[in-house]
């Protein structure tokens, strides 16, 4: 497979607390791969320096071997517009916007005429079986009809790179099947690469590989998923 | 700037956005109603001497008659010679004069206001013309003829045709005119040739006794000045009287409109200009705290691939369209306060000066008055001041405001809640 994303040798330190150290991994094109660990382990620090939110203090992130450490923050945002979907575990919607403006967000500065617009956020939304709901605001909406929202946004771009931090930690097990579903979906019939950070064993057994942090730094890696116990969650499905 | 999500969040916070609006609103009333309400007020002060299609009226204080027989000049209308009035003719502004000759008449039986005016003049009482309510209007060239204030001659017993003699000579009633139709400056009992009026004065005995009155000479002048240089016009035409000159304007006229005028016409401008500045600043108040609100929703746009100058044009965006919407809205609150106050009554007082009658008669220390709606409009131009001053002052604002708030660190307000 290629090479999608690589980091070499990567820190992150807030002042005198080293986040992460010396991570060095890759992603491929079409891969699903989770990052698991404790609370303050650096994952969502890490997923942060990959979604270019934030600079790391040391080493290289480099997009299908262009080093995105030389872009400024509008070329971050611009370069995440195109090529990177974001899902957190908050959701993150903007109250005011119906689901679909919520999913067309990313395209509203852009060049997109409205109807385009409209047409390509309403297939994004039918893609996460939620079209129904185009019209509804996030207050409107259950935690987990709000995460496939997000993740409709992520994916209105065709993105080749989804980063999700704890995207089912907020949501109750039926919601956390869906959402999980949603990810091997897109990862196996659209085939973006997925990754998402987790404490949740049952999230990483969706992954096609685990990815293990502690203290900041990679401390097991290339487990492959199926190590680990069957999801019931999954397997409910 | 994307006026969809743009319009989503000004109609999805009815609350922020009605009660911005509602301040720049208030502003900009208050401001542009103060405005209207000084410019009726100043509209008011022209009202008297506008009535007779005059800006300034000059005249020169003379001494009180040694005694009240026959002819004789109110101590407020000493002569005008001939080469003052071409003096004032020539004065830079002065569009057109008109003179008159305004005495009084004791007779044994009557006491009578006589003015003497020229009745092709545009210009000041020669107006009358219009307020014929009976007969004719005097003609150019006649003498021996006059019209009466039919009210006057109602009193008086007169009618058309009728001969009454003023000074021992006789003039026949042509005409009839209402005097309240055509203001209140410089009203007489009748209406004379000019040419009648000097001769009538230069023959008698208790004019001369206290005035050098000359052929060619009037004791009222009007002045029609243009609107640029009427200030000079006035300034000039009062050293050109000398000392004892009296020259009433709008501007003189405004000094006695009251306490009131004095106060908005001196502290219009700050109040109002007080007012528009803090609803700009309660409109940004109401932004910024917005815009703290919405630190996540910025944070989101910069994630999903917003770049800094369309966050700030987005939310310079919603900025300008409360500021507008509140300018719009205040403009219309403007245009119905002014509505409100073009139904209120003021009343300007005529000084006495200008239509002088003997104080020991009846009736002759009673003041004179002008009273009209107050003629308050809005100003489009001040109209166009206020809007463009909301809106660049909530453009150069919301433009600061919204560039601190682009410059949020995505990472910091996405954390994990």
């Amino acid at each position: 497979m290629n090479d999608l994303l690589r980091t070499e040798n990567l820190d992150k330190a807030f002042g005198r607390v080293n986040a992460v150290q010396g991570v060095s991994l890759t992603i491929a094109a079409g891969e699903f791969v989770a990052i698991m660990g404790r609370s303050g382990s650096g994952k969502t620090t890490l997923l942060q320096l990959l979604a270019g939110l934030e600079s790391p203090t040391a080493g290289h992130i480099l997009f299908q071997g262009q080093d995105i450490g030389h872009l400024n923050e509008d070329g971050l945002a611009l370069w995440r517009r195109e090529h990177v979907g974001l899902v957190f575990q908050a959701f993150h919607l903007i109250p005011t916007l119906s689901a679909m403006e919520n999913v067309a967000l990313p395209l509203y500065p852009t060049a997109v005429r409205p109807e385009e617009r409209r047409l390509r956020a309403l297939a994004r939304l039918e893609q996460v079986g939620l079209s129904h709901r185009a019209g509804h605001r996030p207050g409107q909406l259950s935690g987990g009809e709000q995460q496939r929202v997000a993740i409709a946004r992520a994916l209105i771009n065709q993105p080749s790179l989804v980063l999700a931090d704890e995207p089912t930690g907020n949501l109750d097990s039926q919601s956390s099947a869906e959402v999980l579903d949603l990810f091997r979906k897109l990862n196996h019939e659209f085939g973006v690469a997925v990754m998402v950070v987790t404490h949740d064993r049952e999230v990483a057994a969706v992954a096609g590989r685990l990815i293990e942090m502690k203290d900041g730094s990679i401390v097991k890696r290339d487990h492959p998923a199926r190590s680990l116990p069957a999801p019931s969650v999954r397997d409910e499905r | 700037m994307n006026p969809a999500y743009l319009l989503a969040e000004l109609a999805r916070r009815p609350g922020r956005t009605l009660s911005a609006i509602l301040s720049v609103a208030l502003g900009l009333a208050l401001f542009v109603s103060l405005q209207a309400y000084a410019a009726g007020y100043r509209e008011a002060a022209r009202a008297p001497l506008a009535e007779i299609g005059a800006d300034i009226a000059a005249q020169r204080q003379g001494d009180v008659p040694e005694a009240f027989q026959g002819i004789v000049f109110p101590h407020s209308t000493a002569p005008i010679h001939p080469d003052e009035i071409a003096a004032v003719r020539r004065l830079p502004g002065v569009e057109t004069v008109g003179e008159v000759v305004l005495f009084w008449d004791f007779e044994p039986e009557r006491f009578l206001v006589v003015l003497g005016l020229d009745p092709t003049s545009n210009i000041g009482p020669g107006r009358l013309r219009a307020a014929v309510t009976a007969g004719r209007f005097l003609a150019t060239d006649e003498h021996g003829v006059a019209v009466a204030d039919v009210t006057f001659a109602h009193q008086a017993g007169l009618g058309l045709g009728d001969t009454l003699p003023i000074a021992g000579q006789p003039f026949t009633l042509v005409g009839l005119v209402d005097t309240s139709r055509a203001g209140q400056v410089a009203n007489a009992n009748l209406y004379i040739p000019l040419a009648d009026a000097r001769a009538l004065s230069a023959a008698a005995p208790n004019v001369r006794a206290v005035h050098d009155f000359r052929a060619g000479d009037a004791n009222i002048l009007f002045i029609k000045a243009n609107q640029a240089q009427a200030d000079s016009v006035i300034t000039a035409v009062t050293d050109l009287l000398g000392e004892k000159a009296i020259v009433s304007s709008a501007r003189s006229f405004s000094q006695v409109l009251g306490e009131a005028y004095r106060l908005v016409d001196r502290f219009g401008w700050l109040v109002g200009l007080a007012g528009l500045l803090l609803a700009v600043a309660a409109l940004l108040r109401a932004m910024a705290a917005n815009l703290w609100e919405r630190r996540r929703d910025v944070g989101v746009m910069r994630a999903v691939g917003w770049r800094r100058r369309e966050i700030v044009l987005q939310l310079t965006g919603e900025v300008l369209a409360l500021a507008l919407g509140g300018v719009l809205a205040g403009l219309a609150l403007a245009v119905l306060v002014t509505l409100v106050l073009s139904q209120t009554h003021v009343t300007v007082p005529v000084p006495w000066e200008l239509s002088p009658t003997p104080h020991f008669l009846p009736g002759g220390a009673q003041a004179m008055a002008v009273t009209i709606n107050l003629p308050a409009q809005v100003d489009p131009v001040m109209a166009l001041i206020s809007l463009a001053l909301a809106l660049t002052c909530s453009a150069a604002l919301g433009l600061g405001l919204a560039g601190r708030a682009a410059k949020i660190k995505p990472a910091e307000v996405l954390r994990s809640e």
